[in-house]
Parts: C-alpha cells; sequence; structure tokens
C-alpha cells in the first residue's frame, strides 16, 4: 500500500511544480519586458497582400465564429484584420455563427471603428448573429438583405450605404472566417465553392492544421493559425497589439513545455536502461 | 408504425432527394425552393435552440433535486441564466423585442465583464493540463512515438518567434512538416470522413440507417 501511495504523492507533487512553473512562464514575461517579433509566415501573409490588394472601399465580410473561451487567442486577429480594412477604407460586414459571440463581434467592430471615426451603416455593418449555420450560408448567397433583413442594432439593411452593390455573397470579394469550431470548412463547402469569393481564414492553434489541405487546394488564400497567427498580421500592419505582446509568454511556455518533455524522456530511458 | 416510422422515412426520402437534385436543375424554381427549405432549416435550428436550453436547464434541476454532489455550481446556473435573461429582456430599458439601445447594456456589461474573463479562464487552464501531461506521458517508448515525439517538439519550437533568434532553420522545418507531412495525412482522414459521411447519409436517404428515429430497430 506504501509504494502506490507514494507514488501518487509524487505524481501530484510533480503536477504542482509543473503548475506553478507553468504559470511563473507566462507571467514573468508580461513583467521582463524582450520584444520577440518573428518573420511573418508565408500564409499569413497571403491574407495580408490579399486585403491589401482589394481596391479602397472593397466589402470584406467577416463571420466571427468563437465566443469568449476563444477569445484570447483569437480576438488579437480579429481587431487586426478589422484595423487593416479600415485603413483601407473597405467596408467591413460583421456576423457570427455563434450565439455566444455576437458581444464580442460588438465590442471588436465598435472598438476598432470608434478609433477612425467609421460609423455604423455607413461604413461597417454589424449583422450580429442568426442561426442556420451552412442553411444561413445558402440563404446569405440568396439575398443577403433577406437573411439580415436587419442589423444588429434594428436598422433595416436595404438601402443601407454600407453595403451598396451588396445584393448576396457573389458580390462580396472576400469573406474572412475567424473559427473556434469546424466553421472554415462550412464556408468552403457552402459558400467559398458555391459563389465563387476568395476565402481567408484564421482560427486556433490546435485547428490550424486541419486547414493546411485547403491551403494547397487553393480554397483558402491565407490563414492565420492561433496566437502567433495574430502576431505576425501585427508585424504585417506595423500595429503592434495583443498578439505580439503574448509572444513573449507563448515562447517562454513553449520551451518550458519542451525542457519538460526532454527532462522526462531523459529520466525515462535512464530509467528503462538501468532496469 | 405508420406515424412512427413510415412517415419520417417519407419525409427524409423526399426531401433528402428533393435536397440533393434540386443543386443540378438550373431553373429559377430550384433556387425558390433553397431558399424556402433553408428558412425552414433555420426556423427548425431556431427550436433547436429552445430543446439546448430545456434539456441543459432540465439536468441541473434534477441534480439540484436528487441533491448530487456539486448541486450547488447546479443553483449557480440557474442564477447566472435568471440575471441574463432578466438583463437580456430588460435590454437597456428598451424592451424586450427592441434593437439594443446604442450605448452598452447591463448585458452587455455581464457579457464583457464576467462572461468573457470566466471563459477565458477556464480555456487557459487547459495549459497547465497539457503541460501537466505532455511532462507525464510523452514518452519516446518506441521508433513511431520517437518520431512524434521529434516533430512535435521541432513544430511547437519552430511556431514561436524565440526560436528565430537561434537559427532560420527552426521555423522553416516547423513549416516544412505543416506543409508536407501534416496535410498529406490530414488530406487522407478528410477523404475517408467524406466518403464516409457519403455512404452514412445515402443510407439514411434510403432508410438502411433508422438509428436517428429512436427506439433501436
Amino acid at each position: 500500500m506504501g509504494a502506490p501511495q507514494a507514488s501518487i504523492r509524487r505524481l501530484a507533487l510533480t503536477r504542482q511544480v509543473i503548475y506553478v512553473l507553468v504559470a511563473a512562464a507566462v507571467i514573468v514575461p508580461f513583467l521582463v519586458h524582450f520584444p520577440l517579433e518573428g518573420k511573418p509566415s508565408r500564409v499569413t501573409k497571403a491574407l495580408f497582400d490579399k486585403v491589401q490588394a482589394l481596391p479602397d472601399g472593397s466589402v470584406v465580410l467577416f463571420s466571427f465564429d468563437y465566443d469568449p473561451s476563444a477569445m484570447a487567442e483569437l480576438y488579437p486577429m480579429s481587431l487586426a484584420l478589422l484595423r487593416h480594412c479600415f485603413r483601407k477604407g473597405h467596408r467591413p460586414i460583421v456576423m457570427t455563427h455563434w450565439a455566444n459571440g455576437v458581444g464580442l463581434c460588438k465590442e471588436l467592430v465598435e472598438r476598432a471603428s470608434s478609433a477612425v471615426g467609421k460609423k455604423a451603416g455607413d461604413h461597417y455593418v454589424l449583422l450580429g448573429f442568426k442561426p442556420g449555420y451552412s442553411n444561413l450560408i445558402l440563404n446569405m448567397g440568396e439575398s443577403l438583405q433577406g437573411a439580415f433583413d436587419k442589423d444588429y442594432y434594428g436598422n433595416p439593411t436595404q438601402g443601407m450605404p454600407a453595403l451598396e452593390g451588396v445584393h448576396s455573397l457573389k458580390d462580396i470579394p472576400l469573406v474572412v472566417d475567424i473559427a473556434a469550431g469546424a466553421t472554415v470548412e462550412m464556408w468552403i463547402a457552402y459558400g467559398r465553392d458555391r459563389f465563387g469569393f476568395e476565402l481567408g481564414a484564421g482560427c486556433t492553434a490546435v485547428i490550424a492544421p486541419d486547414l493546411y489541405p485547403f491551403l494547397q487546394s487553393g480554397q483558402l488564400v491565407g490563414l492565420l493559425g492561433g496566437l502567433r497567427g495574430a502576431a505576425d498580421y501585427e508585424v504585417l500592419l506595423e500595429r503592434p497589439g495583443s498578439g505580439l505582446a503574448g509572444m513573449q509568454a507563448q515562447s517562454v511556455t513553449h520551451v518550458l513545455i519542451i525542457g519538460l518533455i526532454i527532462a522526462a524522456n531523459v529520466a525515462f530511458l535512464w530509467r528503462r536502461r538501468k532496469t | 408504425m405508420w406515424f412512427k416510422r413510415t412517415i419520417p422515412l417519407l419525409i427524409c426520402f423526399v426531401v433528402g432527394t428533393l435536397a440533393f437534385v434540386h443543386e443540378f436543375v438550373p431553373h429559377p424554381l430550384a433556387g425558390t425552393f433553397r431558399q424556402e427549405m433553408t428558412t425552414w432549416f433555420r426556423i427548425i435550428g431556431g427550436f433547436g435552440l429552445f430543446i439546448g436550453a430545456y434539456s441543459l436547464l432540465h439536468m441541473h434541476v434534477t441534480r439540484i433535486r436528487r441533491r448530487q454532489a456539486g448541486w450547488a455550481y447546479s443553483a449557480f446556473v440557474f442564477l447566472g441564466a435568471a440575471l441574463m435573461i432578466a438583463f437580456g429582456l430588460y435590454n437597456g430599458g428598451a424592451g424586450p423585442l427592441a434593437p439594443p439601445p446604442g450605448e452598452d447594456t447591463m448585458f452587455q456589461w455581464l457579457y464583457m465583464n464576467v462572461q468573457v474573463p470566466c471563459g477565458a479562464t477556464i480555456f487557459s487552464i487547459l495549459a497547465f493540463f497539457m503541460a501537466s501531461a505532455a511532462f507525464r506521458t510523452f514518452r519516446a517508448r518506441n521508433i513511431e512515438a520517437a518520431l512524434l515525439l521529434v516533430a512535435a517538439v521541432i513544430v511547437m519550437f519552430g511556431r514561436v518567434p524565440i526560436s528565430e533568434a537561434l537559427s532560420t532553420v527552426f521555423p522553416k522545418a516547423a513549416d516544412l512538416l505543416m506543409e508536407y507531412p501534416n496535410m498529406a495525412a490530414k488530406r487522407g482522414i478528410l477523404l475517408g470522413i467524406s466518403l464516409g459521411m457519403i455512404s452514412q447519409s445515402l443510407r439514411i436517404l434510403f432508410g438502411i440507417e433508422r438509428s436517428y428515429l429512436g427506439g433501436g430497430d
């Protein structure tokens, strides 16, 4: 009985030590400033270039399909993309497939727009949430104003200056889905392949590997993967934000985890050689 | 039997077949049909939200009634839901069916200052569990596990900018792993899933797969 109990105690102690180390790896880099700026990845640059290359005043649809739990990873890239659009004079249309994400959409678009004096309805549209997922995309492909007859603030979308010349998804050159779930695949199958717009994506780091086949096939023009994607976009935009700030903590935490894995494997191999 | 089996199977076959066939019909009627169907689906999706809410609340009522372990947390679910529903209906004084007023409401305040930090906190706890799990279980027990471990370490290190300070080899190696072996494996998995979905859809359409009707058989 003594040996298993000692083993459990040792395990609990190890876990506590790891938790303290991870906490320190996250907190300390925010206190000790050491700027880390990596070279933006090819896939991030591709999306940046796409937004940059659109003629001024183009409409860009953003689908922010995440909720507060993924905010730390996805909020910085959403903000950077919106800022880029407003800088270029584009007209962002913001919506979400996640009922829990409406508040974030509102906060995001109002934060990005108020800094540059842009107004809802005139320079951007906040459509908010509607249920339906793929069916909502199909509806929007038939008629955007039919799918969303009013914006988040209750104003009719018909005749809205920011939607001038936009009747359906076919009139939108670029859609960007920022996702914490499987909505990117949905936008590809029911939106991009059917209505012909270009599609960019941003996602949590854990989802990014799933989307690489769509990059190679050209169904995605670019991809922002996790906080690193946001940091890369901020570098390209030349406007540092919380994505870049988070790189310090993420770098140290990654190094710590790699160190833990190596230490555990050295101990494992040493024990195996002994026995 | 007629109402529980035959009619649902017929509806499934007719609607499923029409939904499939109309994609290949370039007639305006096909467009109207799609518009109508997707509106119906969205309405049904709206009802799904009610069913989800009912199911959640029912589960927590049962936990409180039976005084199961952690029942106080269930009571907290009701407190949170009641507060959010009340402020949502109040809607900053505009009323339940009016559009949200321009200035921030109490609902939005609670969302930004309670739900957002709570949600982010729960998700961030994952970092601690992942570090602990990686330390305890990620072992090079054989060649395959060793390969996986080396790939994981390269990607983890190559994806953070600190690696570039040492050498540009790490980010390049990480990109290489993501763009070739990872993509090839993911594509294979995607193809497998897609073929499985097609065969399952056909089974449902032709009434071979009936588990969605419930009650076995």
